[in-house]
């Protein structure tokens, strides 16, 4: 079958007016198949030629991470995926790699882990092959197990320069009491030193979260869906469905509001830092797409409130609004990097003062139609590559498992109204469900 | 492969009404990327005003035009999801964009306006300059100590040479800058001769002849004496600059110039060489196998034959870093302080066994097998491959993956080892630590201490008699040769 470009694909997407229901957004005809074990694959053949994307998405995180003293693990256990098996141990998994010319690599954020390799179309079933042995049969010595937590260790000591972590890490603290989230990715400290004695529970971990009914294989690029599917079932086919179900605490509302400041040990740029509880990603209910735009209304480059803190008067250098997809509610959260100790109270009354506005005023439908326009262009912007098409869909199948969720989710976005605006402003801003961080810097 | 969608051209400078050369790479996408690259940059800032082309590029990239403020900029630029990325190194100056086809013509009439008609506002340099600095103090020094220990070292390297500053300047030096300094670079290095413009995607026909038009308003300039740089002082004895600031771990890089670049005898041998001892970001590198596989010493260990900065957030290199003089270099990500010493000495030991040992026929085979087909992954973007097309003009090489092919077809373990022992050593080199108590690191260094290894878990025999000798393997660093400059300093 010839398949249609994809500039007409995107030019159907990108041609609805805000307020029609625009054809579908994610461009590409794919494939969704599920195997009887509850693996399920998605095949999505590109018109970039030659090369192949392989995204393998397992459905855990650090939101997994519910017993004490373990946080960090699921990343921790994303490493060891690459300690081999009796089949494939690391010296002929490289070499399999270098020949294939394959570039690859693996990370984990709090609701998956994502396994990639992208190489030439002739190396698919290869891979395949390859990293289905790997899911299914890894095996490492706990020498090899004390070795690489160390190099976890490692990948901490590179980052803990920056105040991003730190301020991360306080965040989730305070805003969360029970839910997994109160944990970063990396994980604390103390957990991470511990690692190194926890063999028998990166088994058990294994065993819990390796199975087909939490993996999700994405296929993107030159690749026929048929002959893709045949070769799955060949490797993959046999994998036996596990039992395990996270018991994911819930967290409680928030009571009130909660402030805590980071005293940075060396000179830096102080931070506001302002959170808000907010909902779950949802692709069939408005509130979270009302308030991933309201992000852009409030806090992008073109915001009056960006415009008066870092062009004009220029007490902000960094200024940003996150409302990340989230397996459960998570947070809508605002940074601001600003130049002066002094400004620090100001420039958090007027994030706020921002906030306030749009629980009164309905925004206007131009400002709301340009943010539209943003979001699907920006959308469309980004799928450049093969490799590109797999990352973003493996970040949505986390959620929904689906590229359909795409398709719904910019439909919801073309349905929002100012109303839908406010109410999710009401909904959400409010002072019991607030959480401030602040840091600064020792001076110079 | 590509090709079959896209045609190169390579349009040489054509008379009075088209500007520059041009690379074309007209396809069927939406996406249309423009990358226009200047052959100026840092190395033609003046010896008084480091940070003068990394500010005016700025300026174009991140201001307003003559006819629009920023911020109308921005407003107009938002709903089309774009904006302008700019990047200046010593030789290159890169204006880079990605747009929807849709909006292609909105979008080109501010891109045009920004590089031809700047706006040149007081609170544009302002903002621009707080950026620049707070780029320096805080994001560098403050925040990346990798990136701050590659970015001394390269600064060491080219001591006195015209690659020798950062590209973004010194404080003290970007506090002076002035409208009217912006202004005369703009108007002396922002011209035809020295304009590479860059095309891919769907545009129409026409557009290329609208673009070749309007930047035949830039002066004509003469070409830039930007491929025929000397090469910098050589080191003499290994020189060791420690960085003293409050941080958990020890990053250290160290390496030395290298007089080898793209399409010279010695680059495709030394680039596997490169790949075989420490590909980026990349397990199975020599260098990562021994000091993080087998011994979980830190995150990770590369090697370099070209500049390659922000490696900790990508893992392709940039394009249009292309370079009249390159080094080579080892990366050591973040060790423990305790194994610190121990982890240097690993890195010193593998490279003197590399120009002792040199690759395996096998380790040969495997690794040229690799780059032949990773070259593609490296052009897997349009803006990527516009920017190895640009780069492969510089360099005055075929297309790169086509360069590459090439040459390794032809390659002979021997030329690689041969290449290896000609080039690489140990003996005259820069080495930098960021590091917190670089004093006491220092006297440990300098005495030569033993630093042997304790491990949390049973090692191979191979390993522990390897510890034995690297523990105390001897680094000639001479008392006189080792600073230590407090961050603080850095830069300003």
């Amino acid at each position: 079958m010839m398949l249609p470009t994809i500039a007409v694909l995107l030019a159907c997407a990108l041609s609805a007016s805000a307020a029609t229901p625009p054809q579908k957004m994610f461009p590409y005809p794919y494939q969704q198949h599920d195997f009887p074990n509850g693996l399920r694959l998605i095949t999505v053949p590109t018109d970039f030629p030659n090369v192949v994307s392989l995204y393998i998405v397992v459905a855990t995180g650090s939101r997994n991470e519910v017993e004490p003293g373990k946080t960090g693990f699921a990343h921790f256990f994303e490493h060891m995926m690459f300690r081999g098996t009796k089949e494939y141990p690391p010296d002929r998994y490289n070499d399999v790699i270098k020949k294939a010319g394959a570039s690859f690599n693996a990370y984990t954020s709090d609701d998956l882990t994502a396994y990639h390799t992208t190489f030439s179309k002739a190396d698919l079933e290869t891979m395949l092959r390859m990293e289905a042995d790997r899911f299914q049969n890894l095996s490492y010595s706990e020498d090899v197990f004390k070795t690489e937590a160390l190099a976890v260790l490692g990948e901490y000591n590179k980052t803990s320069a920056s105040p991003g972590m730190k301020i991360s890490e306080q965040l989730r603290g305070l805003a969360f009491q029970t839910h997994t989230y109160r944990h970063t990715t990396m994980g604390f400290l103390k957990d991470i030193q511990d690692m190194p004695n926890q063999y028998a529970y990166s088994k058990m971990f294994f065993d819990r979260y390796y199975r087909p009914e939490y993996t999700t294989i994405i296929v993107a690029g030159d690749v026929n869906s048929e002959a893709t599917q045949a070769m799955a079932q060949k490797h993959w086919g046999a994998w036996k469905r596990g039992t395990y179900t996270a018991p994911i605490p819930k967290e409680p509302a928030q009571d009130g509001p909660r402030q805590t400041h980071i005293d940075w040990p060396s000179p830096t740029l102080p931070w506001s830092v302002v959170a808000f509880r907010a909902g779950a990603y949802s692709d069939d209910t408005k509130d979270t797409a009302a308030l991933d735009l309201l992000s852009f209304l409030a806090f992008s480059e073109n915001s009056p409130l960006y415009r008066k803190l870092v062009l004009e008067d220029q007490k902000v250098d960094m200024l940003r609004a996150d409302n990340a997809d989230h397996v459960d509610p998570y947070l809508f959260v605002i940074y601001a990097r600003v130049k002066k100790t002094s400004d620090m109270d100001s420039v958090r009354e007027q994030i706020l003062a921002t906030l306030a506005g749009f629980k009164d005023t309905l925004v206007s439908a131009e400002e709301l139609d340009k943010v539209k326009r943003h979001v699907r262009y920006s959308f469309a912007l980004g799928m450049d590559d093969s490799e590109a098409v797999a990352s973003i869909l493996a970040s949505y199948v986390a959620l929904r498992r689906t590229p359909e969720t795409i398709n719904r989710v910019y439909d919801l976005y073309s349905q929002i109204t100012p109303e839908d605006i406010r109410n999710a402003a009401r909904k959400y801003f409010i002072e019991s469900g607030r959480t401030t961080v602040t840091l600064t810097g020792v001076s110079k | 492969m590509r090709a079959l969608l896209a045609v190169l051209l390579l349009l040489p400078v054509a008379g009075f009404s088209q500007a520059g050369q041009m690379v074309a790479l007209p396809g069927q996408s939406p996406l249309v990327n423009l990358r226009f690259v200047f052959l100026t940059g840092a190395a033609s800032d003046p010896a008084a005003q480091p940070g003068l082309a990394s500010l005016t590029a700025s300026m174009l990239a991140r201001g307003g035009s003559s006819k629009l403020a920023y911020r109308e900029i921005v407003d107009a630029m938002f709903p089309m999801a774009t904006s302008i990325h700019s990047q200046v190194d010593k030789e290159m100056t890169t204006f880079s964009a990605v747009t929807h086809v849709d909006n292609l013509d909105a979008f080109y009439a501010l891109f045009r306006a920004m590089l031809l008609e700047p706006g040149w506002r007081t609170e544009d340099l302002k903002r621009l300059r707080d950026n620049t600095i707070n780029g320096l103090r805080v994001n560098l020094r403050g925040n990346n100590d990798e990136e701050l220990g590659k970015e001394v070292l390269y600064s060491k390297l080219f001591g006195g040479h015209l690659y020798g500053h950062h590209n973004l300047g010194t404080v003290s030096s970007l506090e002076k800058l002035t409208i009217g300094d912006l202004q005369g670079f703009y108007k002396n290095q922002y011209t035809q001769a020295n304009l590479i413009i860059g095309l891919a995607g769907g545009y129409p026909k026409e557009f290329l002849a609208r673009v070749q038009k309007d930047f035949a308003s830039l002066p004509k300039g003469t070409p830039a004496a930007s491929r025929a740089r000397p090469a910098p002082a050589p080191i003499q004895g290994l020189h060791l600059e420690m960085v003293e600031k409050n941080t958990r771990s020890v990053a250290i890089s160290f390496g030395f110039p290298l007089g080898v670049k793209r399409g010279d005898p010695d680059f495709i041998p030394l680039l596997v060489m490169q790949s075989w001892l420490g590909q980026h970001r990349s397990s199975g590198g020599r260098l990562y196998d021994r000091i993080r596989e087998a011994r979980g010493l830190n995150y990770g260990d590369y090697a370099y034959i070209e500049y390659f900065p922000s490696g900790m957030f990508q893992f392709e290199p940039s394009p249009n870093l292309a370079r009249a003089q390159q080094i080579f270099q080892i990366w050591i990500r973040p060790l423990e302080p305790p194994t610190a010493h121990f982890g240097f000495r690993l890195a010193l030991y593998e490279l003197d066994r590399t120009i002792k040992t040199g690759l395996s026929e096998e380790e040969f085979q495997r690794t040229r097998s690799f780059l032949g087909t990773y070259v593609n992954l490296l052009t897997k973007t349009k803006q990527a491959e516009l920017g190895y097309a640009i780069d492969s003009l510089y360099y005055r090489i075929p297309s790169y993956n086509q360069y590459l092919k090439d040459g390794l077809a032809k390659l002979t373990r021997d030329d690689v080892n041969q290449a290896i022992r000609k080039h690489l050593q140990t003996s005259n080199m820069q080495i930098v630590m960021v590091a917190s108590g670089c004093e006491e690191l220092k006297k440990r260094l300098l005495a030569n201490e033993v630093s042997p290894m304790k491990y949390n878990a049973a090692k191979p025999d191979d390993i522990l008699r390897e510890d034995k000798i690297v523990e105390a393997w001897k680094i000639p660093l001479e008392a006189a040769n080792v600073h230590i400059t407090p961050v603080e300093k850095v830069f300003e």
